[in-house]
């Protein structure tokens, strides 16, 4: 089954690099759909069903770690796993993403064959997938 | 946590170009010469101390890092178009590269936002505490400079 995601980040050229990294890593993809910060985000997500969203960290009008903790916060979202890709943080700021939902972290700049693993992963598909 | 030094920041610079956008660049002692126009733009950070990054590159390395990171030709205008988008998106990922290595992972570190200038040459200023010129290469220079607080 294809996966439809949502990419957020409020750099268009990163949200551009993400889609071709989606695309070049190999995985059945459906629709991607994008937003340029956390509000616009949670807009997309209460129009369409997605089956994962990558975000960002820093964000104007709402950053990563609020998106996170307002989808956690949300029964209708809260089962939706998000990653987020941001640029490298400290060990700390991982572990606050973790403990209030996110399911992962990638470093930019991050290899497509990386966003394949960690997606297969999370989503519990098998190698087979794609 | 490591010294700031211009070799810090020009294996920074460089790593980040290579990994992001497959741009190699070289080291350069020699005067830049920027051109009429150039992509800028500065990114404060607060750790342990706080302080500003700042990048500024020629037109030609610009549209050169925007076409690679999009998957676009050169000759693409939407390459152009993104040139200072994409050198605000650069330091980014440079800020969190620098950041983790300067102070490390075990301390706090927060990014601001990328701020992109209108600018037509580098505004060294007397507050910069190291900076790194490379060069692409086609010749064209980047500079990466660092003011502590």
């Amino acid at each position: 089954m294809a996966l439809d995601m949502l990419v957020v980040d409020d750099s268009p050229v990163t949200r551009k690099m993400v889609r071709r990294a989606i695309g070049l890593c190999g995985l059945e993809i459906g629709q991607v759909f994008e937003a340029g910060d956390g509000a616009e985000a949670l807009s997309r997500l209460a129009e369409h069903r997605v089956d994962l969203v990558l975000a960002d960290i820093n964000m104007p009008v709402m950053n990563g770690m609020e998106l996170v903790e307002r989808m956690s916060a949300d029964p209708d979202l809260s089962k939706v796993p998000v990653i987020i890709v941001a640029t490298p943080i400290s060990e700390q700021r991982i572990e606050r993403l973790l403990d209030i939902g996110a399911r992962a972290y990638l470093a930019k700049p991050f290899r497509p064959e990386a966003l394949k693993d960690l997606v297969l992963e999370i989503l519990g598909k098998g190698e087979n997938h794609g | 946590m490591v010294e700031a030094t211009p070799e810090l920041l020009t294996d920074i610079l460089g790593s980040v170009l290579q990994d992001s956008a497959f741009m190699f660049v070289e080291p350069s002692e020699e005067p830049a010469e920027w051109g009429e126009k150039v992509f800028a733009a500065t990114l404060a950070f607060e750790s342990v101390k706080g302080g500003t990054l700042r990048l500024t590159m020629a037109l030609p390395v610009g549209v050169e890092l925007a076409a690679n990171m999009l998957g676009t030709e050169i000759d693409d205008p939407e390459a152009e178009e993104n040139g200072r988008a994409a050198v605000s998106e650069i330091l980014n990922v440079i800020g969190g590269a620098f950041v983790t290595r300067y102070f490390g992972t075990k301390v706090p570190s927060q990014l601001g936002l990328p701020q992109a200038l209108m600018s037509s040459q580098p505004a060294s200023g007397p507050r910069t505490t190291c900076s790194a010129l490379v060069r692409s290469e086609t010749g064209d220079p980047v500079l990466l400079e660092l003011d502590m607080d």
